[in-house]
């Protein structure tokens, strides 16, 4: 519990950080909860097209009448899901490689580092389109292992540097000595000492997979099927919504939604460095 | 010395290898690949014999689709080694590295202007964070910077779209140049075309000279902390001398290593800006022919996108002894390397968003 209480003293000091993990929180339960109880009608109306905000539509609606707000409430969760997702994958292949490359060392070591180097140099974007664009899924968890192709090499050569600092320290060497597993070593001795660099980087991750995701659907690479924020902009862009003045709050309001929530996870991010390095707290 | 250069040539070497085999791959031998795609399609298209369309194929993508996968292969890397990408589906007139170098010139003039002017802003205000942390003006770029780097610059392109070319017709929306400027080194070519370069920089430096600044301030921070900075001030240097030669000189390092390493990898970064301003660069040609299933043309921007920051990084490191003698002397570069207790936490503050990705 020292965790959360840490973590609630750091919030209360930092507004920018408690504002930022409040939106998170809100916008988790919007994923989850939110598709339960609203709905996106089917019923399509060209009557109500690009109605301005009114108290059934308080976003207004867009070019076949459907309500803005419900839809953004339903994109929230797949676009939610894929960015967690490939969050999850790209740690736990950077986690999991750079321990093991980094307490391993010898030809373990070396053959994991030159792979590492390979995905570090291709450029992630370029390879995610293409490979959306061949691939061409609906699958969220293939979507989100698209995402993570490039992401988890840098985070494998950070653990491994904190890997290799810490195969030196006192409690490493004891557990040698115990004659403990592999599985042990890297799982119940190093894994608690990189923790807190692992839980920042698990946002930031969320943030970029998010971006790269987002782009996609805006790009048109993924399969425009369903409901979420990317599909909203796309759509609204290619109806013309540049060109028509009633339609900006079906064009801006997925765009802000995307903003805020991508702002809080960098502002709440920063609380937790703070909570986890008690060295910046005091600068 | 030799060692070193030997060993950067041949990694670089190697990456590029396996990025052609991955991409050859990938367009010849997945279920429903572009190749097969192809060929059903102009069998569909009938009156084509078996023959035909065979070589239809091969003109395409320069292999023979039922050669053995081997013949196939080795094909495909002799086409390449030859400058041979293929032929774009869409426009079998024109071939995809004649498409290619016509738009890489632009994607160089906007990656590069916007890349120059982000890195002087974001390196100016990020030291003078580092050098005032408590001032309101520190405190408020900490802000403004963190709020920057977070907003996708898709979203930034949506919105200068939306004002300035739509709302306010003040500035063009699409191409590199107006069509009544006529090419060449005359006064009213080059207006137009720094006229339609402003939106696509501005929309790239609003998004990433966030970066810069956050990246500048922590290493100047970590210099301000080093003992030669603390010697040098017990020694009774000028605040002028130990801010210019030391905290400077020192935190701009790292600095100078990540523009270069920048430049190959802001190629890839462009997609959404040159797709919004429609500006026919690189990013710009990729994303069309993803749209248009051109496989043969999008593998080609891929590969020269790939293969531009692999040379890129192999050139940053073959001048970095140059900057930095301690990376090819093995003693020094393990002391160098040696990690220290918080190692690694440092640029988990600075990476920006997309920086995990582009």
């Amino acid at each position: 519990m020292r965790f959360v209480s840490d973590l609630w003293r750091i919030l209360r000091a930092d507004k920018g950080a408690l504002v930022g993990g409040v939106i998170v929180a809100i916008y988790c339960l919007v994923a989850i909860f939110g598709p339960v109880f609203v709905k996106v009608s089917n019923d399509q109306d060209a009557n109500n097209a690009y109605l301005p905000p009114s108290w059934t539509h308080p976003l207004g609606t867009d070019s076949l009448g459907q309500g803005v707000m419900s839809q953004i409430i339903v994109g929230a969760r797949p676009i939610m899901i894929v960015g967690v997702l490939a969050a999850i994958i790209t740690i736990f292949i950077g986690v999991l490689l750079g321990l093991l490359s980094g307490y391993a060392g010898g030809l373990t070591d070396s053959v994991i580092m030159r792979i590492t180097d390979v995905f570090l140099t291709v450029p992630g974007l370029p390879l995610i389109i293409v490979l959306a664009a061949v691939i061409h899924t609906t699958n969220p968890f293939i979507l989100a292992c698209i995402l993570s192709i490039t992401a988890w090499a840098g985070l494998a050569r950070a653990i491994r540097s904190q890997a290799l600092s810490l195969r030196s320290s006192d409690f490493v060497e004891a557990a040698k000595l115990q004659g403990v597993s592999m599985g042990n070593m890297v799982g119940r001795q190093l894994l608690p000492n990189v923790g807190p660099y692992v839980a920042i980087h698990f946002l930031l991750a969320i943030t970029g997979a998010i971006y790269a995701e987002v782009g996609l659907f805006l790009l048109g690479v993924a399969p425009i099927a369903g409901t979420n924020w990317g599909i909203m902009i796309n759509l609204a862009m290619s109806q013309g919504a540049l060109y028509t003045t009633d339609s900006a709050f079906y064009l801006f309001s997925p765009m802000a939604a995307i903003v805020i929530l991508q702002v809080a996870f960098v502002f709440f991010s920063r609380a937790l460095d703070s909570v986890f390095n008690p060295r910046l707290r005091v600068q | 010395m030799l060692r070193y250069l030997a060993k950067r040539v041949l990694m670089a070497l190697i990456i590029i290898y396996i990025v052609l085999t991955l991409s050859f791959f990938m367009v010849r031998l997945m279920p429903g690949n572009p190749m097969a795609a192809l060929e059903a399609q102009l069998r569909q298209q009938g009156g084509l014999t078996d023959q035909e369309i065979q070589q239809r194929v091969a003109a395409v993508y320069g292999v023979l689709p039922n050669a053995p996968v081997l013949t196939q292969y080795k094909d495909y890397l002799v086409n390449i080694l030859h400058g041979n990408l293929g032929v774009p589906i869409t426009n079998p007139g024109t071939t995809v590295v004649a498409v290619i170098s016509q738009a890489l010139p632009w994607t160089i003039l906007v990656v590069g202007v916007s890349l120059i002017i982000s890195f002087i802003i974001g390196v100016a205000i990020g030291s003078a964070m580092a050098s005032f942390p408590d001032s309101a003006f520190s405190k408020i770029m900490t802000f403004v910077v963190s709020f920057l780097s977070a907003v996708p610059n898709y979203l930034i392109a949506i919105l200068l779209i939306y004002v300035l070319t739509a709302t306010y017709q003040v500035f063009p929306s699409g191409g590199a140049y107006g069509v009544d400027a006529r090419p060449g080194l005359n006064g009213p070519y080059l207006v137009s075309v720094l006229y339609h370069a402003v939106l696509p920089v501005f929309a790239s430096v609003v998004t990433s000279f966030g970066g810069w600044a956050l990246a500048m301030k922590g290493s100047a921070v970590s210099v301000l902390g080093a003992e030669y900075v603390r010697a040098a001030e017990s020694r009774g240097l000028s605040e002028r001398v130990i801010s210019r030669s030391y905290v400077g000189r020192n935190s701009m390092l790292p600095m100078v290593t990540q523009l270069a390493l920048s430049i190959g990898f802001m190629f890839g970064g462009s997609f959404f800006i040159e797709y919004y301003f429609q500006y026919p660069g690189i990013g710009y040609y990729m994303i069309q022919s993803v749209n248009n299933r051109d496989y043969s043309l999008m593998m080609g921007c891929f590969l020269l996108i790939t293969v531009s920051v692999v040379v890129t990084n192999l050139l940053v490191d073959l001048l970095y002894p140059l900057v930095d003698p301690r990376i090819i002397n093995p003693a020094a570069r393990r002391r160098a390397d040696a990690p220290g207790p918080d190692s690694g936490t440092d640029d988990a503050t600075t990476l920006p968003v997309g920086g995990t990705v582009a």
